[in-house]
């Protein structure tokens, strides 16, 4: 009976579900066509249609309460000369890394770049402590590479979200060095990954303890 | 198509008008400064528009709008058509927006979905455009951004549900559940009766 019941009303809600992009003009023709034959004997479908086509009137007619900001925009992308030569070299960089000769060779300098990371951390390592000491200095064991459009919040909270905190950097390549509670490590990884302005998040225990 | 067959195609500078939004995009990626200022001007009002209904604090909104354009600047040489173009830079604007709502949360309780229901006066009364705005803008803040957004982006900008579910990254049932909340959630949260709006 349920089923019966369940089955009469799915013409119904799948038009009402259909509805505002009905409204909008936004149906292919076979959706269109379920929506027209529904509403042809449907008098609350159409009367929700009248409210759609309000509400679609309403909404275009409210203005964005936010100003042109051109000038704003253009100075962040003609910043000063010195940096502009920096992120000249970058970006072509980005884009050769595509090429498999290249990105083997890519593979081999990132490597290369963790052991140095590793090794810089090693030698800067302090070899005593003052009396008194119980805190010593975090121990990086993440390396990370940030997207070249990351902002700097966005930066803060991708490290928050981590649970991170930047031990050193940025290095010659703009990778920086972090730290994360060891417990909470494989998390943080997986969450560094997954974040839409983190390029490359890897461990790097096997050069720093 | 290649990157550097694009530029070769396409030089930046090139003074001829640009006719479709794919040669735009086309120069946008070849790092033509004056198609990414005609770009930003035809984007902008909608970005603007639709941010500000997901975010409501109009720095925040600025500050994202000009991030979201940053990475189109950055890698409009990356776009390969797979999708349109509107669906592309939306997508970035509305994780862009997501991104920064979790640093700013909105002042107003929103994630509930809870509306108040207005005490104005009743059917007997005739709203007024300037009333029923009000209203609408009220109402929009009771629904979460995740909702707002499906909302805006059907009724001020027009979207199918496909495209809606491309640019906030979920299943289709998922937008059209949204909006039939929504939906629900704003006529019981606008003043009067059903019949006063119609």
């Amino acid at each position: 009976m349920q089923d019966h019941i369940h089955s009469a009303q799915r013409p119904h809600h799948e038009a009402e579900e259909l509805l505002p992009w009905y409204a909008a003009g936004q149906l292919n023709p076979p959706e269109r066509l379920v929506v027209e034959e529904h509403l042809s004997s449907c008098a609350d479908c159409r009367e929700q249609l009248t409210f759609e086509r309000r509400l679609i009137q309403e909404f275009r007619s409210l203005e964005p309460q936010v100003e042109a900001g051109w000038a704003r925009l253009r100075s962040r992308i003609e910043p000063p000369p010195r940096r502009r030569e920096a992120r000249k070299g970058s970006a072509p960089a980005s884009r050769l890394i595509k090429h498999p000769a290249v990105a083997a060779l890519a593979a081999a300098q990132f490597a290369f770049l963790i052991f140095g990371a590793g090794m810089l951390l090693w030698l800067s390592r302090p070899t005593y402590h003052a009396l008194g000491s119980t805190s010593p200095a975090p121990t990086a064991d993440v390396i990370v590479m940030f997207r070249a459009d990351a902002t700097v919040e966005d930066v803060k909270s991708s490290l928050r979200a981590a649970n991170a905190s930047i031990v050193d950097g940025p290095t010659a390549a703009d990778a920086y060095l972090l730290h994360v509670p060891r417990q909470q490590r494989n998390q943080a990884l997986a969450r560094l990954r997954a974040d839409d302005d983190v390029q490359m998040a890897e461990p790097i225990d096997g050069a720093v303890q | 198509m290649s990157w550097s067959a694009r530029i070769t195609r396409v030089p930046a500078g090139a003074t001829r008008p640009i006719t479709s939004e794919s040669e735009l995009i086309a120069r946008v990626g070849a790092k033509d400064l004056q198609a990414f200022e005609k770009l930003y001007r035809l984007y902008q009002p909608r970005l603007a528009r639709f941010l500000a209904n997901l975010l409501h604090r109009p720095q925040l909104v600025e500050e994202v709008l000009d991030d979201t354009m940053m990475v189109v600047w950055q890698t409009a040489d990356r776009f390969r058509g797979s999708s349109k173009l509107s669906t592309w830079i939306f997508a970035i604007a509305y994780r862009k927006a997501l991104k920064a709502r979790s640093r700013w949360p909105d002042p107003l309780p929103d994630d509930g979905l809870e509306v108040q229901v207005s005490n104005d006066p009743g059917p007997d009364v005739e709203l007024s455009h300037q009333r029923l705005s009000e209203a609408l803008r009220k109402a929009m803040t009771g629904l979460s951004p995740e909702h707002r957004a499906v909302v805006d982006l059907t009724y001020f900008h027009g979207m199918g549900y496909r495209e809606i579910a491309e640019i906030v990254g979920c299943p289709i049932d998922t937008v059209k559940t949204r909006m039939f909340h929504a939906r629900r959630r704003l006529k019981q949260a606008l003043p009067g009766e059903l019949s006063d709006w119609l």
